[in-house]
């Protein structure tokens, strides 16, 4: 903890080290033209020139700038200011950039007051002098407010080195493996009951057509393998309490009712089971493929375990059954019913969220025929069907075994439509070629994509697009309106009908083939807005999580300590997630090895004279940082832990609670500044 | 021999203006969002009968092809079936823009003469004006004598089935006290004036041009 802290010397130091009158320099930033063209700048220096107490007011182009910080600087030396009031930005993008300056000037920080007015002022008004008159009540509002600041020191909290990842795809594989490296204890925690996410269902990637599983299954076996990461599948984060540095985790350990360390993946059981035949669903298939209740997810499974399916297998619904896994198991004694649900708790410093996506559901577009037509497949069971590891060992064939001769690929299904999807989904027109090659390859089939617009900008990806022109893939640019078994020409008895505009030669067609395959987008997860509130994020209004900053801080979130990577922030292939994973790795890394968490000095503090000890405020703290102290009868606060949230503040009947930065005065006469 | 024609398009054979207009109208603001994806055509059951498809329309209008658009097949053929609105991807309401676009034909008297579908709408108001509702028989054989009169002897088979089915009355329906309806016409057509002298002109229907014919 900081030196400051604990006994009150440190904070709330009203004109400490301040003597004789209030001295205030007032600073208002042009911005560019995008303060200044909106609001009189210089009208409003010189207004505030006039306001009692302001021995000092500019205007100036750029106050970020470094020669805008060195003027704040020479001014607090030359001028004697103990007061300083910066109007320009938001106090997200500035206020650590001027409170240093001010420092740097020879006074404490928090003798500065920011006032924003871009964002609430000339980028939402067009009115000039509406506008300039808005921005003096609001630096007027900021200079009566500053005479009432304190001398304040921010206080150091010691950061937990220990990281948890949620979701085990490639961008939290990729994440976990760099903080591990890096010599850091991770947690990956995945829902599935394996590791390796949308990425291990895939046969090939683009552009560069190299094999999927080649290199996802060497990074799960990392995993697995390293000593500072712990992999818990089958698991799901059920609370988040604390804050940046110190978290407190609960995960949520379902039951396999088999024990890890002791299945070594023989896959005896399974070959043994009641069930002489697979006849469940397999997941990781997409439905195509069955398994049994005791199953291992996919061949290159990590951790190379099984697990039994509780809904259908008959010892756990309804424990009359043999039990000849049990004997299949023998000596290794792996399976064990009594396994029941287990919460574990875990500490971490830093979190990465790595949750990823779900895919459309094709059925909400009626006219295309999904799960009517069965020759309609989406591009993850067609994935499924072509890689050699899937239901068809890599043959592609129609429901009824035949071989397609023609194939048709829809793209964009759910995605850039206001009724579904309003985004591109960004790797399905890269996606849909890479399998329409695929498809080529393996069947030698006629294969047209239908495409609104292609988009290839990733590295490589243009070049794929040329690769799959000259290798014959037709490319019809129209959106399909309708997918019909309905045949009206002779060519077109038993086929599938796609009805589109070929817009670029200006006529609709009728184009009959055998498969068609839809590109279905990306949406966020199901549960998106539960995570959003267990981890308190935000979210665009779409459901994918919000970064701080869209190009600046694109891996982090409003919540200090809390990073995001991959498609959980929104669509991205698998070059781009994995930077994100990087970037939120790197991120982590930058406040582990930092050490401390710098706090901001915005805690509560008793004024012991006015407590009366009622003990209101104790069970509403939700960080737990009021105690009571007996021998005097007073509430106590302990700084340390204060997060400044507020709440014993508005509470307390006595009004005993004061908060520094918030103090009663300040907010008051900034509330008479801006109504003045 | 086939005729070889120009079919380059200078600024000067655009009206500018034209589109911006047809946005303002109420119902088709959504138009600037489109992509050309070609849904609309796609969807479109009359698409395969047009001069322009229904995604080439929206092209044109945005682009200020006035002559272009309002001289096309496509406005006519549109059946307000409301399919392509259904599909878009944006939202845009294409069938509304149809009639917008139609409404300006009219106002202009630019659409085909011979086109049967100004004529029936034409037809249609008059007659709902003068009797209060429509009698199909007389509303369809007035369609033929001034769309295409040849039409009625090559469906001559047909009327002779509806004759003998009872289904062809040629008696005139006809609502009471139609001296009230023409009141009430009335003061709409006055305040309508009123509104559109200080409004422009922009927004009238066909109904109400063509009621401002009717004495």
């Amino acid at each position: 903890m900081s030196a400051s802290n604990g006994n009150g010397n440190g904070n709330g130091n009203r004109n400490g080290s301040q003597t004789g009158a209030i001295r205030i320099g007032f600073y208002v930033c042009h911005c560019g033209h995008n303060i200044g063209a909106v609001v009189d700048c210089a009208a409003v220096a010189h207004y505030v020139g006039t306001l009692p107490g302001v021995v000092l007011s500019r205007d100036y182009k750029y106050m970020c700038s470094d020669p805008g910080q060195e003027l704040i600087q020479s001014d607090i030396r030359e001028h004697r200011l103990n007061r300083v009031v910066v109007a320009s930005c938001s106090p997200l993008l500035h206020e650590h950039t001027f409170r240093t300056a001010v420092e740097r000037g020879g006074l404490n920080p928090f003798y500065f007051q920011m006032v924003n007015i871009r964002e609430h002022n000339s980028w939402v008004h067009n009115d000039r002098e509406l506008a300039t008159v808005k921005a003096k009540a609001q630096a007027r509002a900021a200079v009566e407010r500053v005479r009432y600041h304190d001398s304040l020191r921010t206080t150091r909290v010691p950061i937990q080195p220990d990281v948890l990842v949620v979701g085990g795809g490639i961008s939290g594989i990729h994440a976990a493996l760099t903080l591990g490296n890096a010599g850091k204890k991770v947690f990956l925690v995945e829902r599935e009951p394996s590791i390796g996410g949308h990425m291990a269902q895939f046969d090939k990637t683009f552009p560069t057509l190299d094999c999927a599983a080649c290199i996802l299954t060497p990074k799960m076996s990392a995993v697995r393998a390293h000593e500072n990461i712990t992999l818990w599948t089958y698991s799901e984060v059920a609370k988040v309490e604390g804050y940046v540095g110190n978290y407190t985790v609960t995960i949520r350990r379902r039951p396999r009712y088999v024990i890890e360390d002791l299945c070594v993946g023989c896959l005896e059981c399974v070959g043994k089971c009641i069930y002489k035949e697979a006849k469940f669903p397999d997941d990781f298939n997409v439905g195509l493929s069955r398994r049994k209740p005791i199953y291992i997810p996919f061949p290159q499974a990590v951790p190379q375990v099984v697990l039994i399916d509780p809904e259908r297998c008959l010892q756990v619904k309804t424990g009359k059954c043999k039990k000849t896994c049990l004997e299949a198991c023998a000596d290794r004694k792996a399976i064990d019913f009594s396994q029941q649900e287990e919460l574990v708790q875990i500490k971490v410093g830093t979190i990465i969220l790595a949750t990823g996506f779900k895919l459309f559901d094709a059925k909400r577009i009626p006219q295309y025929g999904y799960g009517l037509y069965p020759n309609v497949v989406t591009s993850l069971e067609l994935e499924r069907l072509v890689t050699s590891s899937g239901p068809t060992s890599g043959e592609i064939i129609l429901r009824d075994g035949s071989k397609p001769r023609t194939a048709g690929f829809i793209l964009c299904v759910g995605s850039r439509d206001t009724r579904t999807n309003r985004w591109c989904s960004r790797t399905c027109c890269m996606h849909s070629m890479k399998l329409a090659q695929l498809f080529k390859e393996h069947t030698q089939a006629d294969v047209t994509i239908f495409y609104m617009d292609i988009r290839a900008p990733g590295k490589g990806c243009e070049e794929f697009y040329d690769k799959s022109l000259r290798e014959g893939i037709r490319f019809v640019r129209g959106r399909v309106a309708e997918v019909t078994d309905w045949a009206l020409a002779p060519e077109e008895e038993g086929k599938l009908v796609i009805r589109v505009e070929d817009t670029l030669a200006g006529f609709v067609r009728r184009i009959p083939v055998d498969m068609i395959v839809l590109a279905v987008g990306m949406e966020p997860q199901a549960d998106s807005q539960a995570m959003r509130r267990l981890f308190n994020l935000s979210c665009s209004t779409e459901g994918w999580f919000l970064e701080k900053h869209p190009k600046l801080a694109p891996v982090s979130t409003f919540t200090d300590g809390i990073f995001i990577a991959g498609c959980c922030q929104g669509p991205k292939d698998i070059p781009d997630s994995i930077a994100q994973a990087g970037a939120a790795a790197a991120e982590c890394l930058a406040l582990i090895d930092r050490g401390y968490i710098e706090q901001e000095p915005n805690t509560a503090h008793i004024h012991e004279e006015n407590c009366s000890g009622c003990k209101s405020c104790l069970p509403l703290c939700p960080y737990t940082a009021i105690s009571f102290d007996e021998t005097v009868g007073r509430a106590r606060i302990n700084e340390a832990l204060c997060k400044g949230c507020g709440t014993c503040v508005a509470s307390c009947p006595s009004g005993a609670i004061g908060q520094h930065l918030f103090e009663d005065e300040q907010i008051f006469k900034e509330i008479e500044g801006i109504l003045a | 021999m086939k005729s070889i024609k120009r079919t380059i398009k200078y600024d000067a054979d655009r009206v500018q203006g034209f589109g911006r207009e047809i946005m303002g109208v109420t119902g088709c603001e959504q138009l600037p969002s489109c992509i050309q994806c070609g849904t609309c055509s796609g969807a479109c059951p009359l698409s395969i009968y047009m001069d322009f498809s229904p995604r080439q329309v929206m092209a044109l209008v945005r682009a200020d092809f006035k002559r272009e658009v309002l001289s096309s097949n496509t406005i006519w053929l549109c059946a307000s079936c409301y399919g392509c609105t259904v599909e878009c991807p944006r939202q845009i309401r294409i069938t509304d823009i149809m009639y917008a676009l139609k409404q300006r034909a009219i106002r202009e008297g630019v659409y085909p003469k011979g086109m049967p579908i100004p004529v029936l709408a034409r037809e249609f108001t008059r007659m709902v004006l003068s009797k209060g509702r429509i009698t199909e028989t007389l509303l369809v054989m007035r369609l033929f004598l001034k769309a295409n009169w040849r039409a009625v002897l090559s469906s001559w088979r047909l009327g002779l089935g509806l004759i003998q089915t009872g289904r062809f009355v040629l008696k005139p329906e006809r609502i009471e006290r139609r001296e009230e309806l023409a009141a009430m016409l009335a003061t709409v057509s006055v305040t309508r004036h009123a509104a559109r002298a200080a409004k422009g002109r922009h927004h009238a229907t066909p109904e109400q041009l063509i009621a401002e014919e009717v004495p």
